[in-house]
């Protein structure tokens, strides 16, 4: 059974990892929430019965870790400064505009609560509100609801 | 707004060579290592809880006070009572135990809400007893103070040479006072140990709770 979990999980590590470039601040915090996210998975993986893909439900049990059981490390600094493992873009890039509105808009995001987090990273991740509603367990009207407020706060977070 | 999500989500998923890839042996060793979980703290810091003040039973002077309870005539009351906060705190342990065991992250955002509200819950009825089971210690030996005579107290405490000065009742009346007082100082200073303790692993909890109780407005 581990071999079983362990290759499914390496085939789909992007996945666990995205979730932690969005919920962490640096490579520490980042390999931490993995750990963890891992941990829960393994814990989880008797009672999956493979009735949905294991991609999907690894989407749920990673955004429910980040959400709500992980602890954060102590020394959380809460700095504006983006700089988790993929968001890192060079400075000489700064001349391109589009590379400069990229930067402001991860940071936006990361700016924004956990469960709104949850919806965009669903939403990058090209899922559809069916399939958001889903991961979350809320209905599908609520996220559409959710998903424009989330538009107008980054609007108000980028346009201040 | 529309076109810039569009555009971060065409490089959110242009950023995926970018991640980092974790070897089968990396995966496989992590399944092993321990949950840091927020539920499983809880958990852990109640078992701690109730096994360090009773170390300190090893130490012969804390022993002796049973000898002042016995002096007060209050032996069985508080060997009654210990009984009691024994079970309760017991059962408190098994229902952190049932709180980690339930939650699982497998369940939907929502329904691991509930669960953890229901932590909360349990967490909160356990500091409100354990610090009522403290005070009522304290009350009980101001009442037996007040039911016993002076010179049993001046015995039990062990204050023949001071006693002359002080009229018997005055003795009762600033030892209840004094006992009351810090009573409730003790309490204060435990509850808000409790509340940093259990406050701080609960507060990310309780923040994205709202959040997804606004959610479902």
């Amino acid at each position: 059974m581990e071999h079983k979990f362990v290759t499914e999980l390496e085939n789909n590590q992007n996945i666990v990892h995205k979730v932690c470039s969005l919920y962490t601040n640096n490579r520490d915090a980042h390999n931490d929430l993995f750990q963890e996210i891992t941990i829960q998975l393994w814990k989880a993986y008797p009672k999956f019965r493979g009735e949905a893909k294991f991609s999907t439900w690894m989407y749920r049990v990673a955004l429910n870790t980040a959400i709500t059981l992980y602890r954060k490390s102590k020394k959380r600094v809460q700095t504006q400064d983006v700089d988790s493992v993929i968001f890192k873009i060079k400075t000489d890039e700064y001349d391109d505009t589009q590379e400069q509105q990229l930067k402001l808009l991860y940071g936006a995001v990361k700016q924004l609560g956990d469960i709104d987090k949850a919806l965009v990273f669903l939403y990058l991740e090209d899922k559809n509100y069916t399939e958001i509603a889903d991961t979350l367990g809320i209905s599908e009207v609520n996220a559409r609801v959710k998903m424009n407020r989330i538009k107008s706060k980054l609007k108000t977070i980028l346009n201040p | 707004m529309m076109d810039e999500l569009e555009m971060l989500k065409k490089d959110w998923q242009s950023k995926v060579e970018q991640l980092p890839k974790l070897t089968y042996e990396e995966i496989y060793s992590m399944i092993w290592k321990k949950s840091s979980s927020i539920v499983k703290w809880i958990f852990i810091i109640s078992v701690l809880e109730f096994i360090i003040p009773h170390l300190l039973y090893l130490i012969p002077s804390a022993r002796d006070g049973m000898d002042f309870y016995d002096g007060l005539h209050l032996k069985k009351l508080i060997i009654g009572l210990t009984i009691i906060q024994y079970s309760v705190v017991i059962y408190f342990i098994y229902q952190f135990y049932m709180r980690y065991k339930e939650i699982s992250a497998l369940d939907s955002a929502k329904e691991l809400m509930r669960k953890i509200i229901r932590t909360r819950k349990t967490v909160k009825n356990y500091i409100i007893f354990a610090l009522s089971i403290f005070l009522v210690t304290f009350l009980l030996m101001a009442i037996g103070i007040y039911l016993n005579d002076s010179d049993t107290i001046i015995s039990v405490l062990g204050l023949q040479a001071k006693s002359q000065e002080l009229s018997n009742s005055n003795i009762k009346a600033i030892f209840i006072v004094v006992l009351i007082a810090f009573g409730i100082v003790c309490t204060a200073v435990l509850g808000l140990v409790y509340f940093l303790i259990y406050g701080l692993l609960l507060r990310k909890l309780e923040k994205n709770y709202s959040e997804l109780e606004r959610l479902e407005v």
